[in-house]
């Protein structure tokens, strides 16, 4: 009689499981094991920048498993667009343009305003009284200053492009972070050496729209933050300057509002400030940038605003699952070691490329839908050494053996 | 029972029907109207609108539209919309991030990527090379044909220059003779004001101008016709006299100075344009189109 169906499955899994467990408890596992972390120690220690004639490692240097959902799984292509931050897009607009715009997008009331240029030193005395002035008369305006430290320690901080000096609030738009790096970070307070707290820009903007997310980041200390990105800049309401000045743009439009003005262009050519962001459409390999800096301020201020932060597992938790995750294989590859040796490499190679694709998706099913970042480097790492470690091991437990009758269940040539 | 549960499907019903969907007008270019409460008024970017409303887009313009804060639509084509018949625009894709991870590993491991020699449509679209046949300097074809008086000293004649060339030679030809120019000044700046070779030139003729990267040449001639004043006061006196009876003074200089740039009168119409933003000056569209010009012809 044929079996049921229900029953045929369990059959399966009572095997698979089998194969698991079976030395899932021996002494050789939990040792071998332990000795793919002891690995990863003495490699970690070699005093030798090893990665640098490796591509692999170079290539994949900033890469996270996670920028794949943005890339290729559409997270984040129907987030609905913000409505309560408006991007102004300055374009080329000299100093009196800046001035004016300003000017036109103060007389719609917004809450509060940012302008995300630099100032580094004088230009035409027509232009730069105008914008003085219009600095001095908005008092919701936030103007964007270049944090510098300096000092043997970095903890002496003095600030450029701020040559226009008149706004009543100021705040650094440098991110701490390699040009060439994605973005992925950000320190909302800085501080110097006599303990001294140097808001963000979007540090100031959240403090003054919403002062209860503002108490929430202020929590975060003086820490990174790992920046949740939602949002592509058509996700967020563009104006073009020109728009603005000609009065083609409704006064509901920025009413009450955060009106930043920065610098968006489209071009893929065009990479004055643009920074590489995890949504980059190419996650990993060479690329352009392809986030102006403006839009990365956006989405900080969203993500403040909607207490959209990022949880972020702790090493220990890290560790953890990448010992469970470690010890599972290990007992798995053991028996396959041991008692089908022939299909040993290619069950092997086949459960590698398995988990691989299982834990990068488990990382970003819990990025995505608990906000939860967990780092499964370590896990993946720990697969692709244990079957390595397991002959350094197989040769250590015989010698123990010979040398000390350390029970084991590994033999001389067994194959 | 039955009566109630015709109850719940009547309810189910009246409520999906008034189901209604929000539109936000994100941008727009050229002429496009909105028809809201059998009212029509200009489109306004940023503004609200809900499924009753109206859209009408004139040849050559082009609205987008975000439905339900997610969904983005442009229509380009001419033609009077009603937005509730955009409810197919209005959904957004509801695969999940999961779900759209077996595809993407699935395809990754069934497709190959392909090869440069395999596929040429794919891989045959890379810039290839620099060019070379084209000219290092650009001049703006709104300086193609300028007609000039002598009255604004200030106005240049400008170009951009596509090499770091530091240094740029201006070349003024008459009418008759392109063969040899009757001036020549070299220049580091990417402009040269009219003024600082009009004495070279005399009322009621035309000449030809270029410029050039020193040690280059541009065949590419623009004309400076320099008209006499008594020429440009006829056409003022035409412009000035098709006004409306109840022109303002900053509405009257404003118009003035678009029908002088219309008709070639660049450095007179900078003028006008000045004019009308010294007499209005809280008028955005006065200030915005005079620096628009002042950025255009490089006017300091």
């Amino acid at each position: 009689m044929k079996k049921p169906l229900h029953k045929h499955i369990g059959h399966h899994a009572k095997r698979v499981h089998g194969h698991l467990t079976k030395y899932l408890y021996e002494r050789d596992t939990i040792f071998a094991t332990l000795w793919v972390f002891l690995f990863i120690v003495i490699l970690g220690s070699i005093p030798l920048n090893l990665g640098v004639i490796n591509p692999i490692k170079l290539g994949l240097k900033d890469f996270d498993s996670n920028d794949i959902s943005y890339a290729k799984l559409g997270k984040a292509a129907n987030t609905p667009i913000d409505k309560r931050i408006v991007i102004v897009n300055i374009g080329q607009a000299d100093r009196e343009g800046l001035s004016m715009m300003i000017d036109k997008a103060a007389s719609m009331k917004p809450k509060v305003m940012a302008l995300d240029v630099l100032f580094y030193g004088p230009r035409d005395p027509y232009q730069d009284s105008l914008l003085t002035e219009t600095f001095r008369r908005n008092k919701n305006l936030i103007a964007a200053r270049k944090l510098v430290p300096t000092g043997k320690d970095g903890d002496t901080i003095t600030f450029a492009g701020n040559y226009i000096n008149t706004a009543t609030a100021y705040a650094h738009v440098n991110f701490f972070n390699d040009e060439a790096s994605t973005i992925r970070y950000f320190e909302p307070f800085i501080e110097d050496y006599a303990e001294k707290s140097y808001k963000s820009f979007s540090a100031a903007i959240i403090e003054a729209y919403d002062q209860k997310a503002f108490e929430k980041l202020e929590k975060k200390g003086h820490h990174k933050v790992l920046i949740n990105y939602t949002r592509h800049v058509s996700q967020y309401q563009v104006i073009e300057y020109q728009d603005l000045l000609a009065g083609i743009v409704d006064d509901s439009a920025l009413a009450g509002k955060i009106v930043l003005f920065g610098y968006i262009n489209n071009d893929p050519n065009d990479i004055n400030d643009k920074k590489f962001t995890p949504m980059n459409e190419r996650f990993a390999g060479k690329s352009f940038p392809d986030m102006n800096g403006i839009v990365v301020h956006a989405n900080i201020i969203s993500m403040a605003l909607d207490y959209n932060y990022v949880k972020k597992l702790p090493l220990w938790a890290n560790l953890l699952i990448a010992v469970l995750v470690c010890w599972l294989h290990m007992s798995f590859f053991v028996r396959y070691y041991l008692e089908s040796h022939i299909w040993f490499h290619l069950v092997a190679k086949i459960a590698q490329v398995a988990s691989a694709i299982f834990f990068v998706w488990l990382g970003i099913y819990l990025f995505d839908k608990y906000r939860l970042k967990v780092d499964l480097k370590m896990s993946l790492l720990v697969i692709v050494m244990a079957v390595d470690v397991i002959y350094f091991y197989e040769a250590w437990a015989v010698w123990m053996h010979k040398k000390f009758n350390y029970r084991t269940v590994f033999k001389p040539h067994h194959h | 029972m039955k009566k109630f549960q015709f109850l719940i499907l009547l309810c189910s019903f009246t409520a999906l029907a008034s189901a209604q969907n929000d539109f936000l007008l994100y941008s727009f270019k050229g002429n496009v109207s909105v028809v809201e409460n059998k009212v029509e008024s200009k489109a306004k970017v940023g503004r609200a609108l809900n499924s009753a409303a109206t859209i009408k887009v004139a040849p050559g313009s082009a609205v987008t539209l975000i439905c339900n804060e997610a969904a983005m639509f442009t229509l380009t084509k001419a033609g009077t919309y009603a937005l509730n018949k955009f409810g197919d625009s209005c959904r957004v894709s509801s695969s999940s991030v999961s779900a759209n991870y077996v595809k993407y590993v699935w395809a990754s491991m069934t497709k190959t990527g392909g090869s440069a020699g395999s596929n040429r449509k794919a891989y045959m679209n890379t810039v290839g090379a620099v060019s070379r046949s084209i000219n290092n300097i650009w001049i703006d074809p709104r300086l193609d044909t300028l007609n000039y008086t002598g009255s604004n000293t200030d106005f240049p004649l400008s170009w951009k220059s596509y090499s770091d060339a530091k240094n740029f030679e201006f070349s003024l030809f008459s009418a008759d003779n392109i063969g040899s120019p009757i001036h020549t000044t070299t220049v580091n700046k990417l402009k040269l004001p009219i003024a600082d070779f009009s004495n070279k030139m005399k009322p009621g003729n035309s000449y030809f101008w270029t410029a050039s990267v020193k040690g280059e040449e541009n065949d590419e001639l623009k004309i400076l016709n320099f008209v006499s004043k008594e020429t440009f006061e006829a056409v003022l006196n035409t412009i000035k006299t098709q006004g409306a009876s109840f022109e303002a003074p900053a509405e009257q200089a404003y118009r003035i100075a678009f029908m002088l740039e219309d008709a070639h009168y660049l450095a007179e119409a900078y003028q006008y344009y000045s004019k009308a933003a010294t007499l209005d000056p809280a008028n955005a569209l006065y200030r915005s189109t005079l620096m628009s010009f002042k950025k255009d012809y490089e006017i300091k």
